[in-house]
């Protein structure tokens, strides 16, 4: 990973000629498998290809490398032209060379840094230089904690920064001047930039608080930093300004929609639904609902479960309110109405006549002797008397009579 | 019962926009002569028709409760129910008919009948089953017409169909009887 970390920036210092020459290899090296001569850059991704099939091979054969028909079966899929050409250039380039430096050499070897500069371009079709600066911004971290760190590389490595951003910026600021659809197209370079501004951020208060006598090239770094977020932001107000005019809604982040429909006025919210008719509102009465709102509502009397009623017609309240005193005068006009002015009178002379009424009146003596303030009492003899033509067919002899009050 | 519709500006079929129209303003009234837009139902009563949603298949929007959608929402909804039946207890005068377009009545009578029906402050309930009939009127449940005092059913119960008004019969025939002075007089 680390001739990605210093070379990518592409800042490197060539003003030394001795390493110089050591440092352009490593460049070519890189871009062999971009070159489409030792030239220029290649003009087919199909020759990218073409290098990452023979790169793989090599990984796979080993120490001892692959002969030229080796390779050539490896890259069976690709034009012969083609690969005679790829291989000219990689050899050119350093990226395949012989195992021995000597001639009629058949085998041949890769160089571990072309496939670090493969991937490290791989990486860059696909994520852009956005991705590539977060691992830029933690590689820089890491250094920087690193007490083997000197303030020189750490002025190296903030200057590297502040030019990418530098750069950057001024990408973000043709853009934003450019035309829309270009914009759209590089829409994706702008989100998550806030992460980015704060990982430089840390990064620049931690150089600076570790080496404080680099507060210039930490001011440039700021500067440059600045720069970039003013930019991204100025693009991304530009991009969200030109959404609004077109219903593809992945072109921006759903949190710029969310917070769109948080923060809108009412117009503009109703300027989205233009040109829809919608029904207009009203509640729907069903005749269920209705009956049912009724049957369920307070009612102006609760409903009770009527009381049981006699068959026959109520005559009315009696007036026996069954007081005591009501029932001891009616006793006491029985017992005296049985007695007939005499103080006993024989029970079997009273029970004279049929049973329904005599057990009535038996009754009424039972209570009349068991009432405590009436001085009258029933005395039973121990003797059965049976009277076979009587209404009681037995009868105990006994006596009612009057008590001494 | 917010179905979209759209509806561009230009070039299009009057058929169409009047049909757009009638949709968004509710129950329109329009003279008897004028022709009906196309989908929609209407609900005459010989000088006036009213215009109203119609619904495939016979559905109303009752259907929403099955696919468990939520109807419009409607504050105190018992309550508008049950002054729109003491509405219909004044108005409805034949049962066995159809309620529309039914006969008018005296706004005292309803309140005098929906006053039967619930319990409590009797002024207070004038007043609330007064603003409930204000706000029936507006949906077009009823036909309220405040300088007469008097009050039909409106032309959305010309939607109810003929098998479900087996119960609020029954019902109606329940409520306290409307008083028996004039019929549809004011005082």
């Amino acid at each position: 990973m680390s001739p990605t970390s210093e070379n990518a920036p592409g800042a490197a210092s060539l003003d030394d000629v001795l390493v110089g020459e050591a440092v352009l290899g490593v460049y070519r090296q890189m871009f062999a498998a971009l070159a489409r001569d030792s030239g220029a850059v290649v003009d087919d991704p199909e020759l990218v290809d073409v290098a990452e099939t023979l790169l793989a091979a090599f990984a796979d054969a080993g120490e001892d490398g692959l002969s030229r028909e080796q390779m050539r079966y490896v890259c069976r899929r690709y034009p012969a032209d083609v690969f005679e050409n790829r291989l000219r250039v990689l050899k050119g380039l350093g990226a395949v060379r012989e195992v021995f430096p000597k001639p009629n050499q058949l085998r041949y070897r890769a160089s571990f840094t072309s496939v670090v500069g493969l991937m490290f371009v791989r990486r860059m079709m696909l994520d852009g230089g956005q991705s590539e600066m977060h691992r830029l911004l933690a590689l820089e971290q890491l250094n920087v904690a690193d007490p083997r760190m000197t303030a020189e590389q750490a002025r190296g490595g903030a200057d590297g920064l502040a030019r990418a951003f530098r750069l950057w910026s001024v990408e973000l600021l043709t853009l934003t001047n450019g035309t829309i659809e270009e914009l759209r197209e590089q829409a994706p370079k702008l989100w998550g930039t806030e992460e980015i501004l704060i990982r430089a951020e840390r990064l620049h208060g931690a150089i600076l608080r570790r080496w404080p006598e680099l507060d210039r090239t930490c001011t440039d770094l700021r500067a440059a930093i600045y720069a970039y977020g003013d930019a991204s932001r100025r693009a991304a107000a530009r991009l969200s300004d030109s959404a609004g005019t077109t219903r593809n809604l992945t072109l921006l982040p759903p949190e710029t929609w969310r917070t769109f429909a948080r923060t809108a006025s009412r117009e503009d919210l109703a300027a989205v639904l233009e040109g829809f008719v919608f029904d207009a509102a009203a509640p729907w009465h069903e005749p269920s609902a209705v009956v049912a709102a009724v049957e369920d509502g307070p009612r102006a009397t609760p409903p009770r479960p009527a009381p049981p009623r006699p068959s026959v017609p109520d005559p009315g309240l009696s007036d026996d309110t069954g007081s005591d005193g009501a029932a001891v005068e009616r006793l006491r006009a029985v017992a005296e109405q049985t007695l007939r002015g005499n103080d006993r009178v024989a029970v079997e002379d009273v029970l004279v006549e049929d049973w329904a009424a005599s057990r009535r009146l038996l009754a009424d003596l039972s209570s009349a002797h068991l009432h405590p303030e009436l001085p009258y009492r029933l005395v039973w003899s121990d003797a059965l008397d049976v009277r076979p033509g009587g209404s009681p067919t037995w009868v105990t002899p006994g006596w009612f009579e009057r008590t001494a009050p | 019962m917010t179905g979209g519709d759209g509806a561009a500006s230009g070039g299009v079929d009057p058929r169409v926009l009047a049909r757009a129209r009638v949709r968004v303003l509710g129950v329109p009234v329009i003279d008897a002569s004028e022709p009906v837009p196309e989908g929609t139902a209407a609900a005459g009563d010989g000088e006036r028709v009213w215009l109203l949603p119609s619904w495939p298949d016979g559905a109303t929007p009752a259907l929403l409760e099955e696919y468990e959608t939520a109807p419009m929402p409607l504050d105190r909804s018992g309550q508008a129910r049950r002054v729109l039946a003491a509405a219909l207890r004044c108005c409805w005068t034949r049962p066995d008919d159809a309620p529309w377009p039914g006969a008018p009545a005296a706004v005292a009578d309803v309140l005098e009948v929906y006053g039967g029906m619930s319990r409590g402050d009797a002024d207070l309930a004038r007043r609330w089953a007064t603003g409930e009939l204000r706000r029936l009127a507006d949906t077009g449940w009823l036909l309220l017409d405040e300088e007469s005092g008097t009050v039909r059913p409106g032309p959305r119960v010309a939607l109810w169909a003929e098998p479900s008004l087996a119960s609020l019969r029954d019902l109606l025939r329940r409520l306290p009887e409307p008083p028996q002075r004039a019929e549809g007089g004011d005082e």
